[in-house]
C-alpha cells in the first residue's frame, strides 16, 4: 500500500538547514492499522504529512498503492489526495460557514461526484457515525467529539483506501477519545489501512502495530497482539529495526 | 464545478462583509454610469461644429459716448475700414456674438399671431450681408441677402425687414422634413420669408435645446454699444486683434473699445464650468472605482488570511489550485451580480432625478451595461492576484497550528 524509502525532508532558510526526516523507510502493508508516537517535534506530522502527499519529500522513494509520488505534478498529487486518501486532523479542521452535510460535501465536489450519489454518500456516512439527524446543523452547534466524527465522515465519504489521523482524539476528553477510537478501529475492520499520529500512548496500544519517530528518523517499531492491547499482554518489542516489512 | 450553492450559504452565514462590499458595488455602479454619461455628453458638446470658423473670427465691444456722429454711418464707415486691413475677410457689426451666452431669442410661429399654430423658440442675430461670410457657415439653400433687404432702424414690427436666413436644424424641426425655402414664419408679428438655409449656426447658447435653432435677421439697429465681428485670414488674426483698437479709434475717438477676444476663446470661457465639472467627475470616477477595487481586494486579503487554514483543508481534501482559484472569483462574481443589479436600478433612479433636477438627458442604458462590465472586469482583476496566492497555500497548512 505505502512504501517509503530513505525518504529525507530538509526545510531549508537563509542560514539555517533542517533535517525533519532523514533516511526514513517503511512498508505499510493493506488493512494495516498503524500508531505513530514519538516526541514533540520528532517528524511524525511530517511523516504524516509526506505520507498524505501534503507536501514533499526531499530526498528518497515514494510509492503510494504503486504510484510513484516522487514524479506527480501538483495537480496529480491533488487528484490522488482526493481519490485514494482520507484525512481526520486533530482540530478536526470543518468549515465554519458550511453546515455538517455541506462540509462532508466538500471532498466529493472536488471528485466531480453527482448530485444525487453525493447525497446518498453523505447520508450514508453520517449515519455511520451517527449523526445523520445534524446534517443541517453548523459546526459550532455541535461538541468536540462530534466534530470529530463529521471529521470522519467527511474522510469517508470519499470511499478512501487509506486513511491518515493527526492526533485525532487530541482535542478531546476521555470519553469522545475512545469512542472515536472505535470507530477508527471499526472502519479498519471493514478494511481501510490507517496510520494514526498520537500522543497518547493506551491509544497508540489499541493499534496492532506501532511506530515511533525520534529526531526524524525511524526508531522503534512495536508489535501486539489483540485488541484491545495493554501493556501486560504486549509482546516484547522487535529489535530497533529501520525499514518493516508488516 | 462552480460550488454556487455552499458559497451562497457560506455568504448566508457570514454576510457582513458581502454586504459591505455589494452595497459599495452598487453605489459605484449608479455614480459611474451617471458621472460617465455626463462626461459622454460633455465631450460630445465639446466635440460638436458649431458651424464657424472660430480659429479666424474675434470681437470686441465698442461703447460710443460722442453725440456728434451719426451712429450708422459711423457703422458703415467702420465696417469698410476694417474690411480694408490687411488679412480681414469680412466684418459685421452685430447685436449679439455667437457661442459666448449671452444673445436674443424670441418665439417663431407658423401663423400670425395670436391664430393657433405650430411655434418654436428661435435665436437670431440681427446683421447685415456680411453675415454669411463673417461667421464662415455653409448656405445650403437658397441664397445671402441683398443690401437692399437689410433694413437699418429701429421699429421692427412696423419698418422691419421681411427676408431671414435660418439653420437646417430649425428648418427641420419647424417644416418637419419639408423644404423650408420661400416658407413664411412670423417673429413678434412680422412675416419673414425664409430666403436661406444654412448648415450648421449655433446660437449665442451653445449647450441645449436652443442652441441649434438660429437665424440672421437683416436688421441693424446701431446703438451707444455695438458688436462687431471680424473674420481675418487664421494667421492674420492675432496681428489684426492687436491693431483694431488704434484703427478705429483713428476713425473717430469719442468711443472705447472692449473686451477684443477670439470666438474660440470666448466659446473656452463658457465652457469653462463646464470643464471644471467634467475634471471634478472624472476625478470621482477614478477614486471610487479606486476605493472600489481597493475595497474588493481588502476583502479577498481578509478572507485569506481569515481562511489560510480552511484553504490548506481544502487543498488536503483533494481541491486543485484552479478550485481554490475559481472559489474566490465565484465568491466574488456573487458579491459583484448583485451589487451590480442594485446598482443598475440605483444608476437609472438616480438618473432620473438628476434629470428632474437638472435637466439633463435621461442616462442610457449602454453607459449602465459598461459600467457594470468594467466593474467586472476591475473586480476579477482585484479578486485575481490575492486568489493566486491563496492557491499557492501548502496543502499541509491544514495540519498545522495557526
Amino acid at each position: 500500500m505505502l512504501t517509503m524509502h530513505n525518504v529525507g525532508k530538509i526545510y531549508q532558510t537563509d542560514s539555517v538547514q533542517t533535517h525533519a526526516l532523514r533516511d526514513f523507510s517503511l512498508t505499510v502493508n493493506e488493512g494495516e492499522f498503524i500508531a505513530v508516537t514519538g516526541p514533540s517535534g520528532s517528524g511524525k506530522t511530517t511523516f504524516l504529512n509526506i505520507a498524505g502527499l501534503l507536501e514533499p519529500f526531499t530526498s528518497g522513494q515514494y510509492t503510494l498503492d504503486g504510484i510513484d509520488i516522487g514524479g506527480l505534478s501538483d495537480n496529480q498529487r491533488a487528484d490522488i489526495r482526493n481519490q485514494k486518501i482520507g484525512y481526520i486532523f486533530q482540530g478536526f479542521n470543518l468549515i465554519p460557514d458550511l453546515n455538517i452535510y455541506e462540509n462532508v460535501e466538500v471532498p466529493l465536489r472536488y471528485r466531480g461526484v453527482p448530485a444525487k450519489e453525493r447525497k446518498v454518500r453523505i447520508l450514508e456516512c453520517l449515519e455511520q457515525v451517527g449523526l445523520a439527524s445534524r446534517a443541517r446543523h453548523l459546526p459550532q452547534q455541535l461538541s468536540g467529539g462530534q466534530q470529530q466524527r463529521v471529521a470522519i465522515a467527511r474522510a469517508l465519504a470519499g470511499k478512501p483506501r487509506f486513511l491518515l489521523a493527526d492526533e485525532p482524539t487530541g482535542n478531546l476528553d476521555t470519553l469522545m477519545a475512545r469512542q472515536v477510537m472505535e470507530l477508527l478501529e471499526e472502519i479498519n475492520q471493514n478494511g481501510a489501512t490507517i496510520v494514526m499520529v498520537t500522543h497518547d500512548p493506551e491509544l497508540a496500544r489499541r493499534a496492532p502495530r506501532n511506530i515511533q519517530v525520534v529526531d526524524g528518523e525511524l526508531a522503534d517499531l512495536t508489535f501486539y497482539q489483540g485488541k484491545p492491547a495493554t501493556p501486560a499482554s504486549a509482546p516484547e518489542k522487535s529489535a530497533h529495526e529501520s525499514v518493516v516489512g508488516g | 464545478m462552480l460550488e454556487i450553492k455552499p458559497i451562497f450559504n457560506a455568504l448566508r452565514r457570514s454576510k457582513v462583509g458581502a454586504i459591505l462590499l455589494f452595497l459599495q458595488i452598487a453605489l459605484t455602479t449608479a455614480v459611474v454610469s451617471n458621472a460617465a454619461f455626463m462626461i459622454n455628453d460633455h465631450l460630445s458638446y465639446l466635440k460638436e461644429d458649431t458651424g464657424f470658423v472660430q480659429q479666424e473670427i474675434f470681437s470686441f465691444g465698442l461703447m460710443t459716448f460722442g453725440k456728434d456722429i451719426d451712429l450708422h454711418q459711423q457703422a458703415e464707415r467702420d465696417e469698410d475700414m476694417i474690411r480694408r486691413i490687411p488679412g480681414v475677410i469680412d466684418a459685421v457689426f452685430i447685436q449679439a456674438v455667437p457661442l459666448t451666452g449671452g444673445g436674443s431669442s424670441t418665439s417663431s410661429h407658423l401663423r400670425p399671431p395670436p391664430e393657433e399654430s405650430k411655434s418654436l423658440s428661435l435665436a437670431y442675430y440681427y446683421a447685415d450681408e456680411h453675415t454669411l461670410d463673417t461667421f464662415g457657415v455653409t448656405l445650403l439653400e437658397g441664397r445671402n441677402f441683398r443690401p437692399e433687404e437689410v433694413v437699418i432702424g429701429s421699429d421692427f414690427d412696423g419698418h422691419g425687414p421681411n427676408t431671414v436666413i435660418v439653420s437646417q436644424a430649425y428648418a427641420q424641426e419647424m417644416f418637419e422634413g419639408e423644404s423650408a425655402l420661400g416658407k413664411t414664419i412670423y417673429v413678434s408679428s412680422r412675416p419673414l420669408e425664409i430666403i436661406g438655409v444654412v448648415e450648421t449656426m449655433k446660437s449665442p447658447w451653445p449647450r441645449g435645446d436652443r442652441s441649434s435653432r438660429t437665424s440672421i435677421i437683416p436688421f441693424i439697429n446701431v446703438q451707444n454699444f455695438h458688436r462687431v465681428m471680424v473674420r481675418t485670414e487664421a494667421s492674420e488674426r492675432d496681428s489684426v486683434m492687436k491693431v483694431i483698437e488704434d484703427k478705429m479709434l483713428s476713425q473717430y475717438d469719442q468711443r472705447v473699445i472692449i473686451n477684443i477676444e477670439g470666438l474660440e476663446e470666448s466659446k473656452n470661457s463658457y465652457d469653462a464650468t463646464d470643464v471644471l465639472m467634467m475634471r471634478m467627475l472624472m476625478v470621482l470616477v477614478v477614486i471610487l472605482v479606486l476605493v472600489t477595487a481597493l475595497g474588493i481586494l481588502g476583502l479577498t486579503q481578509f478572507n485569506i488570511s481569515k481562511r489560510t487554514k480552511q484553504i490548506g483543508t481544502r487543498r488536503a481534501l483533494g481541491a486543485r489550485k484552479s478550485d481554490i482559484i475559481r472559489y474566490f472569483l465565484v465568491e466574488n462574481a456573487m458579491i459583484c451580480t448583485v451589487g451590480l443589479v442594485i446598482g443598475s436600478f440605483a444608476a437609472f433612479f438616480l438618473g432620473r432625478v438628476l434629470m428632474n433636477a437638472y435637466s439633463i438627458n435621461a442616462l442610457e442604458m449602454q453607459f449602465v451595461i459598461g459600467t457594470a462590465v468594467g466593474i467586472c472586469v476591475m473586480s476579477l482583476l482585484a479578486v485575481i492576484v490575492p486568489a493566486m496566492r491563496a492557491a499557492n497555500f501548502s496543502p499541509s497548512i491544514a495540519t498545522r497550528s495557526i
